[in-house]
Parts: C-alpha cells; structure tokens; sequence
C-alpha cells in the first residue's frame, strides 16, 4: 500500500477510506507520515504503552491539532456498520478516532482492556474522543456500561460526544438506558434533535418519565422544551393530555403550543383528536411549516 | 502597613491575569465567577496535598484524573483555561510504599494535554523520603521536558529553599526551567542571581502579604518574578493577583511591570512544557448567559447562567 510506503513500515496497513483520506488532506507530508508508520505499528502489535503514547501525545505532532473538521456522516468506517458523525470535530478528536480504528480485535477481554485503559487515565479531550469512537470499535456489546457511564459524566463536552450523533446508543443501549440518555439530554438541555435514533427508540415507559417531568417543569415555573411533547405523542393518555391541554393554551412559548397540537394531531387518544377537530386555534398552530421546526424529522413519518 | 483600603478593582479593570498556582478542587463556582469577573483568564492548578493524607493509591489517580478532567471543564465553563502540574507533594511523600506507587503512576499524567509542568514538589519537613522523591521527580520532569514547581517550605525556609536549588543544579536542570515558589524577602535575591524564576504567593497571616509583594518588584523590578494566591481549602484568596496589581497601580508600579508579574511571566516560564499557548487565553469567550434556541441553550459545553448573589430570591 502506498500509504504504508511512505510510512515505511511493515507490511500492517493503515486503514485508508474518508477518515484517512480527511485527516491527511489536514496534514503535512511529514506528519502524515510520522502518524501513519506509529498507526501502521499499533496495527501490527498493540502494546499498552506505544498506543498510550500515541493517542495522548498526538497534538503534539501535529500542528493544527484544534483546527476543526467537519465531513458529515461517514459510512463504512467501522467493523459494525455504524458510521461516524463528524462535525465540528478537532483535527486531533478525529485522529484520536483514527489511531483507535487501528487496534486489532484481540481477544474480546484484552481488547477491552486495553481501551478501557485508556478511558481510565483520559483527560477530557482524550474522553471525548474515545467516547466519539463508541461507533467503530470490536466487540460493539461490550461497551454499553462505558458507554452508559459517559451519559452520567459531568463534563459537557465528554458527554456530548456520546448523546449527540453517536450512532452507538440507540443500536446497543437497552430501554432501561436508552430513557437513561434522552432523560439526561434533556436535564443537560441539550440539542435533542441531534441524538441519534430518537423516534425508532421512542417508548411508552419514556413517554411516561418525560411526561412526570414536564410536571415537574411545569410546577418549577420552568420552560418545557417543545420536543417533548413529540416524544410523548403516540403515548398521551389522561394524564399527559392534562398537562398539554393546559398548556396548549397557557405556555408563552408559541414552538411549545405547536408542538402540542402538532403531537395531539398524531395521536390515537381520543380527547386528543376531539381537541384537534373541536378547537380552531389548534389549525392555525398546525399551519406551522415542520420542515421548520425541531420536530422536522416526525413530519415524514406521520405520511407513513 | 495593614490599613484597610476599599475593594476596588477599577484600577485594574481590562488587565488580564494569570494565576500560576490555585487549587481549584476547593474552591467553589462563586470563585470561579468573580475571577473571571475580574479578569484572570487563565490559572494553573498545581497537584498537592489534600488537607488530609490520601491512604491508598487509587485516590492519587482519581485526583490527577481530576485536574485533567472534571476541574479543567469546570473552569472551561467560565472561561478560565485551567493547565496544571503533576507531581507528589512532599508532605506525601514520607509515606514511602505509598509514593513508589505515586511514582510509577506519573508518567501516565506527565504528558497529558494541559499539563504544563511537574509539581508541586519540595520539601515539607526536610526529610530523607521528602529528598529522595524531589530527586527521582527531578530526572523525571528532566525526561519529559517539563518546568519544575517547586514548594518551598513554611519551616526552615531560607535552608530548604537553598537546597531545593542546589539539587536541581545537581540534577542537571537548566534553572530556567524551576520555578521557585512561595518566596519571601529572605529568599527571592538568591534565587534571582541563581537564575530560577521566582513566584510570590499572596496568602493572608502565613505567607506574603501583597504590600510587601509591591515593595518586592519595586526593589527587584519585574523580572523572572510572579505573584500567585496558592488559595486553596485554608483562608486564602482566589483574587490575590488581581487584587495585588490593584495596589501596585495605586502605589505607582509601571503598567507594564504589573503585567509581567500578574500576567506574562508566568506564561513565558510554564509555556516552555510546549502545552500552553497564550494565544488561547486571548480568544474571546463571548457567553450570553441568557441566550436560548428554540427552547435549548446555546451554551454550547455547559458555560454557567449567572447567578444572581445580590438577590434573596433564588429560582
């Protein structure tokens, strides 16, 4: 392989593809090379310490390390068919991911040992980029508690790397974390529509925990984002009809109100579409267009 | 000396400040807010003792985990970049089976991003362990490049200052690369005519006080010298440097002196670990703390509301 060449190194290739060929349009020749020959080793024979030294000491190497990168999705990546979401990653997030790429799948417990080692000692843009990488390692199943760990982290960033277009939650997570996740992302406030696989792992236990939670917010005072009651629409029963009949009406937020009526116009309960049949302003809230809305995605599948 | 003068940072206001040597881990958000308020832009948070003895070795690494990790996103939330150093302190390292422990877990934090230096290591009580440990983090810091922090002790100052220099010089290190920290007026000429960089730590009743900090560079001018609170869980003060470069304005310190000592020394000294640039200090964090997008916050990694301290109602 050309690469390899201009590595000079053995005959362990580096893995070539978009991710390669992204990172090395952002490098000199030189550091491509460097980089590519110590990747091209840790392929050959992982040992604990050269992968170490490699993954933390890479912005050293090169010198646009926080120039950011950003490719879109990336298909056919990993071994499990996951692609990768890179926006707005730094160079040195997306090299980390890279040289992660390269380590052979040993056996199950050693593989996972020696990443789990890196996750111990990380400091928080290692995290972030080990936990970016969920998508592209062996053994997908094995990593569902790391990977339920980082949705706990405190750190904004590092969490974020695993909420946000990571594809690897809502393939391997189970209900009981998947709800773990979105509940999280919403105390975090974070951008919800980004979580990858919102609808296909919407559920009626979830449905109910967001809707104990817009109680919550409700009687805090507090704003309830709008998402939610899309989450909860093919769930409303009584009790959610309550809260979002209330506020249809009351919330100062018009992305509120229509994300409301958007959600009783989905749904099967019956007060829910006598609402919507009886109450003219509910019209005028639908006229919204969705494309515009956070809730663009659920517009298409109501068609379906 | 002693007489109380006002509150006032005006005098300082649109300086920035760089605090070499803070230990976050105690303190609250309250601090962080009003150091960025006034102005500090980025801190250094050397690794030390905790207060109490640490008993086993994983709290050594879960610590170190945190200055790298949970620490410097704190501060990252108010626009302070937070670097540290890593080392064992010296009060630590009388508990011999314990640090030979410490000492093998280093290398795994010494050549982290942000960590910009090995400390804070010295001497405590002056012992043989205390010795042995300064040494073996000497050649370390030697291998990885690193700038040195040096504690220097409360106990015996003038002597354990002296020695901490000459062995460093044993060890080879190029004495511009140690900074000799918590200096007083008995030991700043010698460590400025022996070339190591000499930090002033501004801690109320046990170590300087910022008038004498003034007389200090008015004596000594600003070279190689940097002032630091150290504030930590004692009565200390997180606001130590601005507040000194606010009485150095008022007792008629140049302008540029005052940014050397409160600001750039520090940089220059530390950046030699190839891990801080001051050009990301100088970026501008513009938060708008109440700015939200279809009801999610666009505070994009978690920058903090301000929360209001002059109310009594809290919502």
């Amino acid at each position: 392989m050309d690469d390899l060449k201009a590595g000079g190194v053995g005959q362990h290739p580096v893995k070539d593809g978009p991710v390669a060929d992204l990172i090395r349009q952002q490098l000199s020749e030189e550091e491509w090379k460097v980089l590519a020959s110590e990747v091209s080793q840790i392929a050959a024979n992982p040992v604990p310490g050269r992968l170490a030294r490699v993954f933390t000491t890479l912005p050293r190497k090169i010198q646009y390390a926080d120039r950011l990168v950003s490719a879109g999705v990336m298909h056919g990546v990993g071994p499990n068919g996951m692609p990768l979401v890179v926006k707005d990653w730094s160079l040195a997030r997306l090299a980390r991911v890279w040289v992660l790429m390269h380590i052979p799948a040993l056996e199950e417990a050693s593989y996972q040992k020696l990443i789990e080692q890196l996750f111990i000692y990380g400091e928080m843009e290692e995290l972030v980029a080990l936990y970016a990488a969920l998508p592209v390692y062996h053994y997908p199943h094995a990593w569902t508690q790391r990977c339920a760990e980082g949705v706990r982290s405190n750190m904004g960033f590092v969490r974020q790397a695993v909420l946000l277009d990571n594809h690897y939650p809502a393939r391997y997570l189970d209900e009981g974390l998947w709800n773990q996740l979105v509940l999280k992302a919403f105390f975090t406030e974070e951008y919800i529509p980004q979580i990858i696989g919102l609808r296909d792992r919407n559920n009626e236990a979830l449905a109910r925990t967001l809707v104990d939670y817009a109680y919550e917010r409700a009687a805090a005072g507090r704003e309830i984002n709008p998402i939610l009651w899309i989450l909860v629409s093919p769930f409303i029963e009584g009790r959610a009809f309550e809260l979002m009949s209330k506020r249809i009406e009351s919330s100062e937020s018009l992305l509120e109100r229509q994300a409301i009526a958007f959600a009783f116009s989905q749904s099967n309960f019956g007060e829910a579409k006598q609402y919507v049949a009886t109450e003219t302003a509910t019209k005028e809230l639908l006229k919204v267009d969705i494309a515009s809305t956070p809730w663009a995605d659920w517009g298409v599948a109501s068609a379906q | 000396m002693g007489q109380r003068v006002e509150l006032d940072l005006d005098a300082v206001k649109g300086f920035r400040f760089f605090d070499p040597h803070i230990h976050m881990v105690s303190r609250t958000t309250d601090d962080y807010q009003a150091m960025a308020d006034a102005g500090i832009v980025g801190i250094i948070e050397p690794a030390f003792w905790v207060g109490q003895p640490r008993t086993g070795i994983d709290t050594f690494r879960d610590y170190y985990s945190s200055l790298i990790g949970w620490e410097r996103f704190r501060s990252s939330q108010f626009g302070i970049k937070h670097y540290c150093t890593i080392g064992l302190n010296s009060r630590e390292a009388n508990n011999e089976a314990l640090a030979e422990q410490v000492m093998e877990l280093l290398p795994f934090f010494v050549y982290k991003e942000g960590v910009v230096g090995v400390g804070e290591i010295g001497f405590d009580d002056q012992t043989p362990a205390e010795d042995k440990y300064y040494r073996a983090q000497l050649e370390l810091a030697k291998e990885a490049g690193l700038p040195v922090q040096v504690h220097t002790p409360h106990r015996d100052k003038t002597k354990g200052t002296s020695r901490s220099m000459d062995i460093a010089l044993e060890h080879g290190l190029d004495p511009g690369m140690v900074i000799i920290d918590h200096n007083n007026e008995e030991t700043v000429k010698e460590v400025l005519d022996k070339g190591f960089w000499a930090a002033f730590t501004i801690y109320p009743f046990t170590k300087m006080g910022n008038e004498r900090m003034v007389e200090i560079v008015k004596q000594y001018g600003p070279e190689r010298i940097m002032v630091n609170s150290a504030a930590d869980w004692g009565i200390s003060d997180p606001l130590a440097v601005p507040k000194t470069a606010a009485l150095m304005v008022k007792m008629g310190v140049p302008k540029e002196h005052i940014e050397r000592v409160c600001y750039k020394n520090a940089i220059t000294a530390f950046a030699q670990s190839g891990q801080l640039d001051e050009r990301a200090m100088l970026e501008k964090t513009d938060i708008d703390q109440a700015q939200k997008y279809e009801g999610n916050t666009v505070l994009r990694g978690g920058q903090q509301p301000r929360r209001d301290a002059g109310s009594i109602i809290i919502s």
